[in-house]
């Protein structure tokens, strides 16, 4: 499958691995109007891709996403005026969660996160980050309100530690090794440079596994932080079932006891 | 009730609830899913028992159903189905309303449907050899109830990273320690029992009234998003 040209992004795959890496390092992957609108089509062609398994998503040069264009925003007249209709009726294309990415999505920090960087650590199924990656959120220390992506991290990781990110501003920042104790990632990579290795192996691991049953789980998981305990079970017994009778459900236990690797079906279009 | 498949005993205000099929690493058949309603139901009950510990015999905690001897017992594989697919599951202790505090003890590996009893207990302890893995969709099943209760009280990374890495990686207990989803994890393993009986009687010294209005409360926290 041929991906797209884009201008402030870059699509290759990997084996079964589709990767995403914001591309314009000489921002620090600060996400201008360009940006914002070409990873809609990012996320979509490697959704579409059926080679791709799992989705790494990281950054050239030595930030990972620093949120948006502030530089654009002061420099053409428009400011964030251009965002208020998005923003006011949340209507975001920007990360997997926006659209519905049900592929495995792995977030590889490879360096800063910064601000509205977090949409993509919120939204991401599983984050890794080199040792040396930073993380920090100065919305408040240029006189801008951050909620959307602070909400997100909030249903995923301990509150206080966000609540602190968010209050303090840029006057501090987060190491690796504490997002790595708060839970906020499961690994970090030293040394840094070995982070995309890192993030193929583990996308590799995961893409042994039933995309059909994957993307099952993966519905269920995050329809449950829409609702109670109870209520989210009950939603998810929709997505159990639906694997019962799927030719995966026979070839996983078929595989296992013949100690081969399974061949799963391509996830089909109901998934996508 | 005689049990075939669990040792349902007392020591002292700590009621024991222990998996015992250990050739099977635990993990549960037609007649162990009808006898843990039962025992859940007669600890509850038991005015004597102040709180309940669950562990495993062998080296396995718990790991999940027992297809291979479901698939040879029709009627209790249509009956659980019939349950799973309507969430009216009878196996843990929230399955069945308990309002005694449960401490799950986890003694060895815990995977796949084993993790409905880490997920549903109030305390988890580990023994320092004991796993975390959740299978599921490495044999092309979804992963649903378990992992959805876990997400509800840890860190959500670590809980879809178990669910999509499946038989590919464990989390070990000193991790499953850090992430707060165990609160202690016990050295030499073997001191397991030990110290669940300790944590149980210290528990067990608190009003019986006041820890089920507590456990209450806490747990009707988790029914709004």
């Amino acid at each position: 499958m041929t991906y797209p040209e884009l201008e402030t992004l870059r699509l290759e795959r990997v084996g079964p691995v589709g990767w995403l890496f914001n591309n314009r390092p000489d921002q620090l992957n600060a996400m201008n109007s360009r940006m914002r609108d070409e990873f809609e089509v990012a996320w979509r062609a490697l959704d579409a891709d059926p080679e791709v398994r799992v989705i790494v998503h990281t950054g050239e040069g030595r930030a990972f996403q620093t949120g948006v264009d502030v530089t654009e925003i002061a420099s053409d007249g428009e400011g964030m005026g251009r965002y208020r209709e998005s923003v006011e009726n949340f209507d975001f294309h920007f990360t997997a969660w926006h659209n519905e990415v049900w592929k495995p999505v792995i977030t590889a920090v490879n360096g800063i996160c910064a601000g509205g960087g977090f949409h993509w650590i919120a939204d991401s199924d599983i984050v890794i980050a080199a040792a040396d990656a930073q993380f920090f959120d100065p919305h408040v220390s240029i006189g801008q309100v951050v909620s959307i992506e602070a909400i997100g991290l909030m249903k995923r990781m301990p509150v206080e530690a966000v609540m602190r990110m968010a209050f303090v501003g840029r006057h501090e920042r987060m190491s690796a090794a504490r997002a790595y104790e708060l839970g906020m990632v499961s690994e970090v990579v030293d040394p840094s440079d070995r982070l995309r290795a890192a993030a193929q192996e583990l996308a590799e691991k995961i893409a042994r596994n039933s995309p059909a049953a994957m993307a099952a789980t993966k519905r269920a998981l995050w329809g449950a932080l829409e609702l109670g305990l109870t209520d989210a079970c009950r939603a998810g017994a929709r997505e159990l079932v639906s694997m019962w009778g799927h030719p995966d459900q026979e070839e996983g236990p078929r595989a296992f006891a013949e100690k081969r690797e399974p061949r799963w079906q391509p996830l089909g279009d109901s998934n996508s | 009730m005689d049990y075939e498949t669990l040792v349902v005993e007392r020591d002292g205000p700590v009621g024991w609830l222990v998996f015992n099929r250990p050739a099977a690493a635990n993990a549960m058949d037609a007649r162990m899913m009808h006898e843990l309603e039962a025992a859940w139901l007669e600890l509850d009950r038991d005015p004597g028992v102040r709180v309940i510990v669950n562990t495993g015999a062998g080296n396995a905690f718990q790991t999940g159903l027992d297809v291979a001897q479901l698939s040879r017992d029709p009627d209790a594989l249509r009956e659980q189905s019939r349950r799973t697919k309507r969430f009216e599951l009878r196996f843990t202790a929230w399955h069945n309303d308990v309002s005694t505090p449960v401490i799950a003890a986890v003694n060895g590996v815990c995977a796949g449907g084993g993790l409905h009893f880490v997920a549903d207990a109030d305390i988890v302890i580990a023994s320092a050899t004991a796993t975390f893995l959740d299978p599921h969709v490495s044999v092309g099943q979804a992963s649903v109830y378990e992992t959805i209760a876990l997400a509800k009280k840890s860190p959500m990374e670590a809980i879809l990273r178990m669910a999509f890495t499946g038989r590919h990686e464990r989390v070990p207990a000193a991790r499953a320690y850090e992430l707060g989803i165990v609160s202690q994890v016990v050295d030499p393993p073997e001191q397991l029992r030990a110290e669940a009986q300790a944590l149980g009687e210290k528990i067990a010294r608190n009003p019986p009234d006041a820890l089920a209005a507590v456990k209450r409360a806490l747990r009707n926290a988790l029914e709004t998003a």
